[in-house]
């Protein structure tokens, strides 16, 4: 612990970025699609959570992260119900699937495992690290990018099939076309409420991912409210980066890369509570600095009311 | 009474969906709702600690229902309300003085606190335009952080054994009076009604309160009509900070008697007093009953966890199913404001 940048502060970053990309790429497509989702964090906990379960359930971790995302698009199919279909406003529904998650999982937690709090068994197997045949053996770089979970490599190839999707692809177009005016898209037959339940449901896909890396990437455990405002800060890593794929991916990585630092600091006898900070004090920072006047036009452009 | 239906609609559901959970677990449902009824009502004791709990949830409901109301997001109670506890367990032990000017000054600097917070996010909404939604969740964290730092580091208590991150206790003659004897209500309840009745009659009565309604409702028509966003917007910023801070401050001087590092963010009254707020549409006293029955939901949860095998955590099930069914109906509204064009970080 005596420098504060090395190797394996690097590998710590990309692990944690994962879960704040993955959400952040979700929220990335809602807003594209006209739809600003405020339940990411709602949805991510219920991923790590039905992780676990999933895990318990069967004892597969590959079925365990496939249980994730299938109950996590359930999850978000509520929330596009009530905001597509009845129209409801969407950040009302977004913090409701918070509270909604909070509640349903410790719920879940205590009728499930019968513990209170965190659920950590210690037999459980997470998910494998991958080593990359030609990429470890190369030094410092290897270190970095080798022997993580094969999610934090999904999230990587993500952000590029996003960006090709959404600017390459007449389906990408026509859900940049739904969220910049769902009026003049539905004029031209574009299906406006299809592509906005499919956004919401893909979000659902990658909040569950990044569910599953949470609970079963590192340490195979559940904590009540373990997500800790990442959902939020995905959020804000979804705005800076314009929801555009690439974009998102360089702000998470920051964050991420605040996460890390910030657990690292630990070791440097710094009060815990300071360390803890650093991750929203650096948001609050960016969001100060990047703001653009794009994404308050596209706020307004999620708010007038048109489907 | 048409705006009753929808809550009262809501409120069946909540409890048909708690019934489903209940079954899942293996409880008996009529067993249950009747143990979740007496922990929440059974005796004169369990009827005012319901209504203690409901004291915090009470005041910082009242805060978002004026922000909500003028169309903006404050989600930062949370943070709000532990500096407001904290700066009022501060003053209350370090100001010289006799009993009464020390529970009078702690609750003034816990008013303080919580709007100074809050009103930061608003400027820096107004001003820099960050979204004040999202400035107001992240504040919550670096404020109780940053509590939680201060009673673990300079200001611990280290006369007694008690390991604990925590103040020292706050001198008998500051405490806030009980109403009853023996009972855990303390007079903090009974500023809660105050709050809730004036801030009723400021929303119907006075110039300031239809200005905050018309600016919630149509930001450009009362733009046109002359008035000023950023000016009402650090106003109600302030005033709902200053609810979240007070409800802080009650609960270290009634309940607590020092700021102990998690007492006021564990049992979540600050989510509830958001929940109240959605649950009655922002209505001031709908806010004051929605958040009894909020209350009554957790006294009687932890009823039912004494008294049968169900957790207590069923409370937070219904609950949340509750402002889901009354989220889907509360858009009708705001659909109004959409066309407003209204601005990011606003209701819309």
């Amino acid at each position: 612990m005596d420098q504060l940048l090395d190797v394996s502060l690097f590998n710590s970053a990309l692990r944690m970025v994962t879960p704040i990309l993955l959400a952040a790429l979700g929220g990335a497509i809602c807003s594209r699609a006209g739809l600003f989702n405020v339940g990411l964090e709602g949805l991510v906990l219920f991923g790590a959570f039905f992780g676990i379960v999933g895990n318990y359930l069967t004892g597969n971790v590959w079925l365990s992260v496939l249980f994730a995302v299938v109950c996590v698009m359930l999850f978000s199919l509520i929330f596009g119900y009530l905001s597509i279909h009845l129209k409801a406003n969407a950040i009302i529904v977004g913090i409701s699937m918070n509270f909604l998650a909070l509640g349903l999982t410790s719920f879940c937690l205590r009728a499930i495992f019968h513990v209170k709090g965190a659920y950590y068994d210690k037999d459980m197997k997470g998910l494998p690290q991958l080593d990359i045949p030609l990429i470890k053996d190369i030094p410092w770089v290897g270190g970095i990018i080798s022997g993580h979970s094969p999610l934090v490599y999904v999230a990587i190839v993500l952000v590029f099939v996003f960006q090709y999707f959404l600017f390459r692809t007449v389906r990408g177009f026509r859900l940049l076309a739904v969220g910049e005016n769902p009026v003049a898209a539905k004029s031209l037959g574009i299906k406006v409420t299809r592509i906005q339940y499919g956004a919401v449901l893909i979000s659902g896909l990658l909040c569950g991912l990044a569910g599953a890396q949470l609970s079963l990437g590192q340490v195979t455990m559940f904590t009540e409210n373990m997500i800790s405002g990442r959902g939020f800060i995905a959020l804000v890593a979804t705005m800076l980066g314009q929801s555009n794929p690439l974009g998102v991916a360089a702000s998470s990585m920051l964050f991420g890369f605040m996460d890390a630092i910030s657990i690292r600091l630990q070791g440097f006898s710094m009060p815990t509570n300071f360390t803890n900070m650093l991750p929203y004090v650096v948001t609050l920072v960016m969001m100060f600095f990047f703001k653009n006047k794009s994404y308050v036009q596209e706020a307004r452009k999620a708010n007038e009311s048109s489907r | 009474m048409g705006a009753l239906v929808q809550p009262v609609i809501a409120i069946l559901l909540g409890l048909v969906i708690g019934a489903i959970a209940i079954a899942i677990v293996g409880g008996d449902i009529a067993q249950t709702y009747t143990e979740m009824w007496k922990g929440a009502f059974g005796s004169f004791y369990f009827f005012t600690n319901t209504l203690s709990r409901a004291t915090p949830i009470i005041l910082i409901g009242l805060g978002t229902t004026l922000a909500f109301r003028a169309g903006f997001f404050n989600l930062g109670a949370e943070g709000q309300m532990i500096l407001g506890g904290l700066c009022a367990a501060i003053t209350a032990l370090y100001l010289p003085g006799p009993g009464w000017v020390k529970m009078i000054a702690a609750i003034i600097s816990g008013i303080v606190a919580g709007g100074i917070w809050s009103a930061f996010a608003g400027w820096m909404d107004a001003k820099f335009r960050m979204n004040l939604l999202i400035t107001t969740l992240l504040l919550n964290y670096i404020a109780s952080l940053f509590a939680g730092y201060l009673v673990s580091y300079p200001l611990k208590d280290n006369t007694g054994s008690a390991a604990m991150a925590q103040t020292e206790m706050i001198e008998h003659s500051a405490w806030l009076p009980k109403l009853f004897h023996g009972m855990s209500l303390h007079a903090g309840f009974l500023l809660a009604v105050i709050g809730a009745v004036v801030l009723y009659l400021f929303m119907k009565f006075t110039v300031s309160g239809y200005e905050v309604r018309m600016l919630g409702s149509n930001p450009l028509f009362a733009a046109y009509g002359g008035v000023q966003r950023g000016k009402l917007m650090l106003f109600s910023m302030i005033a709902s900070g200053g609810f979240a801070g007070l409800a802080g401050a009650v609960e270290v001087l009634g309940t607590q008697y020092r700021y102990l590092d998690g007492s006021l963010s564990t049992p979540g009254y600050a989510w509830s007093g958001i929940m109240a707020t959605l649950l009655a549409g922002s209505h001031p006293l709908g806010t004051a009953a929605a958040a009894l029955l909020l209350a009554a939901l957790q006294t009687g949860g932890m009823g039912v966890e004494r008294n049968t095998e169900v957790p207590l955590e069923i409370a937070s099930v219904i609950q949340a199913t509750l402002i889901l069914f009354v989220s889907a109906k509360i858009s009708y509204s705001f659909i109004k404001r959409k066309k407003a064009g209204a601005q990011d970080g606003s209701i819309a």
